[in-house]
């Protein structure tokens, strides 16, 4: 069979057609003005359903936001306003090393957190839709980095790396690789921190994946290798873009979750050594509890905020596309 | 008191949303009725605590606080934990479901004081005075608080930071325990070769022994943060040579170089190990630790290279809010309190030592060597974080647990700088959070 051939049976497939197959007839056209009239009688009764969560979200999301507003452009503290500064705290913020190491090393450990998890997820969800003996009883124990309180995890992953005497440095200098100090260098810290955070995220992908991976129809690849695509081309043509929605909003999650992450960071290494893991979340943490300068903190995590949301935007429009397609 | 305001502002929101989420919880505990008022004319009295040690003193606490009864009131008591333990007390005092009196940070009464949230303690200690608990303070625990307006809390224990050796590790070197700095560092190369820290400490998550050890130093060698008058002082002589000395220790690896990512918890099991030789760190380690064996002794202070010898001291205190059911009431409930303090030093339930001095000579505390060395060596030669200075402010509380002092302890540990670069940023970081 000819790679043409193959290409125009895998674009067949994407679009869920089987060998042969068809789409269905168009609608007539007697039906069109009901259904539009319909489709308006459903969106108002939606329209009044939601009103009451939206006042409510409003309210719960709104006053927070315009107190932090507040804050950030005073320079009060957590019980009284102060005085207006306009922009000086962005400004402070913005022309503040400290912010942009943390802002880098945010930006690591997202791309870090969200493709690597992803990456261990995706490749485990695949394992796992192979008949491999005890499949649940593995599933589950590949939940348990995800389920455990983020508490117990850090203070386990302490325990593995903190001091030399603890297990992996042990087994480094028994095998003849010095005695790295993973909490203790700055670098080494900052790639623990990573490891940690794709550790704690993997078993989310995976089940995001695992759920994608369960509605694609099987009928697909058996279609597919009739029309003589390989594995990886399965895998590349079909595969990912049947759960490149799904993909797309675990990234999404992810980045927030990445981005949000407090407790990550501070129970293992409290953002050192010496800021090395520092992220813009703990900063502001730090500056408003630590440093008492309300204004600059919450400036930090107002320009957070902006920034997640473009992300999100971004992302979603991504989404979005690969929904037409 | 009243509030006049019929508007509908930002903290009468909080406040509300705080009652409205309170309403469940007080559902569910079950015959708690209203906490101000509670029958009584003075009120009920909200005693707010931390966990200063372990559960058991939380639970003597309570029960010595609902044995209150006085100027026609009632006590009830509540544990707030140190995590956020300050936004804590900011959102309740905010919608006014705050305690009436509490204890808490070192420097909280400073900074609420700042923010007229604090009754001024000048009535109560003339009632101490006449009832004579006044002449029962250590010399210097109470004046610490007394700003130009009056005393913004009255101490109730002293957390003291002060020099541990472990005797078998000394001997198994072949070494003295320090009495200078010159011999600490000879000890410490000494202890380095049989695989024990010369110099314990850690800077790790939530660790703040490392900080601590940094300004203790300094003070041990006359220096500190701030001048006699309160002004910052950083880069004075005595820090930068504190400052390279304590990089020398470093640099022989005298200082464990892991101590810079070491919590609480890893430095404790260095201690409990047998790791740790000499370090810093708080007093009754050697219970914290759970090693009361007598391997674990409290050492003389330490000379530093000028003769100047110094130690650490919190001293934790007791504060009264201004939003209370009865000024009157509150006064009388901590006058109570502080005479009752006894109990938790008999039960040794508590790990610090005592302001008063009759609880200092009360056979379950005096009975520990330990607490009678800190308290005859130490306690006479300690200085708070304002040394050079000796008034504590709000200020303080930046230092204590703020960003600038951290980094400066980690940068020291991880050895990559010299003295005075060091000392110079957490200048500069000092200088961007303080307030004038």
């Amino acid at each position: 069979m000819s790679s043409t051939t193959a290409s125009s049976g895998l674009a067949r497939a994407r679009r869920g057609l089987a060998p042969g197959g068809a789409r269905g007839g168009s609608p007539k056209p007697g039906n069109l003005n009901r259904k539009s009239k319909l489709r308006a009688q459903t969106s108002r009764t939606f329209f009044w359903l939601l009103l009451p969560s939206v006042i409510l979200l409003v309210l719960i999301h709104g006053y927070p936001l315009i107190e932090a507003g507040v804050q950030a452009t005073h320079d009060g503290n957590l019980l009284q306003t102060g005085k207006f500064v306009g922009g000086e705290n962005f400004a402070a913020v913005l022309s503040s090393p400290a912010f942009w190491k943390a802002a880098q090393f945010t930006l690591m450990f997202t791309i870090v957190g969200v493709f690597g998890s992803w990456l261990v997820g995706l490749g485990l969800a695949l394992l796992l839709r192979t008949r491999i003996p005890a499949g649940g009883t593995f599933k589950v124990l590949l939940l348990l980095p995800w389920v455990v309180p983020i508490v117990v995890s850090s203070t386990a992953w302490n325990w593995l790396v903190a001091t030399p005497d603890s297990l992996i440095p042990s087994l480094f200098r028994n095998f003849g690789l010095g005695t790295p100090l993973f909490l203790a260098d700055p670098n080494l810290a900052a790639v623990t921190v990573m490891i940690f955070k794709v550790w704690v995220s993997f078993p989310f992908m995976m089940m995001m994946i695992s759920a994608a991976l369960a509605s694609v129809d099987t009928t697909v690849y058996e279609a597919a290798s009739m029309d003589g695509a390989t594995r990886w081309q399965q895998f590349s043509q079909i595969t990912l873009p049947l759960i490149a929605r799904s993909t797309y909003i675990s990234w999404i999650l992810m980045t927030i979750f990445c981005v949000n992450d407090f407790p990550t960071i501070y129970l293992l290494t409290g953002g050192g050594p010496v800021n090395a893991t520092t992220s813009l979340v703990v900063l502001a943490y730090r500056t408003v509890f630590q440093d008492f300068a309300t204004g600059p903190g919450v400036a930090i995590a107002f320009l957070m905020t902006m920034t997640l949301v473009v992300i999100s935007v971004l992302l979603y429009r991504q989404i979005r596309k690969s929904s037409v397609e | 008191m009243t509030s006049t305001r019929t508007t509908f502002s930002r903290r009468g929101f909080l406040g509300l949303t705080a009652a409205a989420a309170s309403v469940p919880l007080l559902a569910a505990c079950g015959g708690g009725s209203a906490s101000q008022g509670g029958g009584s004319a003075g009120g009920t009295i909200k005693f707010w605590d931390m966990p200063w040690a372990t559960p058991a003193l939380n639970d003597a606490s309570r029960k010595l606080t609902e044995g209150f009864s006085g100027a026609n009131s009632k006590a009830n008591y509540q544990i707030i934990q140190w995590n956020n333990f300050y936004q804590t007390f900011s959102s309740a005092i905010a919608s006014k479901t705050g305690p009436a009196v509490s204890t808490g940070g070192g420097f909280q009464a400073f900074q609420f004081e700042q923010q007229g949230q604090i009754a001024y303690a000048d009535n109560l200690i003339e009632t101490l005075k006449k009832n004579g608990m006044y002449d029962d303070f250590l010399p210097g625990v109470v004046e610490p608080f007394k700003t130009d307006k009056g005393y913004v809390a009255v101490p109730w224990h002293l957390s003291m930071r002060v020099m541990w050796y472990r005797k078998s590790l000394f001997e198994q070197a072949g070494v003295d325990v320090p009495k200078d700095w010159a011999t600490l560092l000879e000890a410490g190369k000494a202890l380095k070769k049989i695989g024990a820290v010369g110099f314990a400490t850690g800077a790790g998550a939530g660790n703040n022994i490392g900080n601590q050890a940094m300004i203790m130093m300094m003070i041990n060698n006359g220096g500190g943060v701030f001048s006699k008058d309160g002004e910052l002082d950083v880069m004075n002589d005595r820090n930068v040579e504190a400052t390279e000395f304590l990089l020398e220790l470093v640099s022989n690896g005298i200082i464990d170089p892991a101590a810079v990512s070491y919590t609480s918890a890893n430095l404790d099991a260095q201690w409990k190990d047998k790791k740790a030789a000499f370090g810093a760190h708080v007093s009754q380690m050697d219970t914290r630790v759970g090693d009361t064996s007598g391997d674990l002794i409290v050492a003389s202070p330490i000379a530093g290279p000028h003769g100047d010898k110094g130690g650490l001291v919190f001293p934790n205190n007791i504060m009264m809010y201004t939003n209370t059911p009865s000024q009157e009431a509150s006064e009388a409930f901590l006058v109570y309190y502080l005479g009752q303090l006894k109990e938790l030093w008999k039960q040794k339930l508590m790990n610090a030592l005592p302001v008063f001095k009759s609880i200092a000579e009360l056979p379950e505390f005096a009975s520990d060597p330990n607490n009678v060395k800190i308290v005859r060596e130490w306690q006479p030669i300690a200085k708070t974080l304002a040394a050079q200075g000796d008034k504590l402010n709000a200020n303080l509380a930046v230092l204590d647990g703020g960003q600038a002092l951290n980094q400066f302890t980690q940068t020291i540990l991880t050895g990559k700088t010299d003295a005075k670069s060091a000392l110079q940023a957490f200048e500069s970081g000092l200088k961007t959070v303080l307030k004038k």
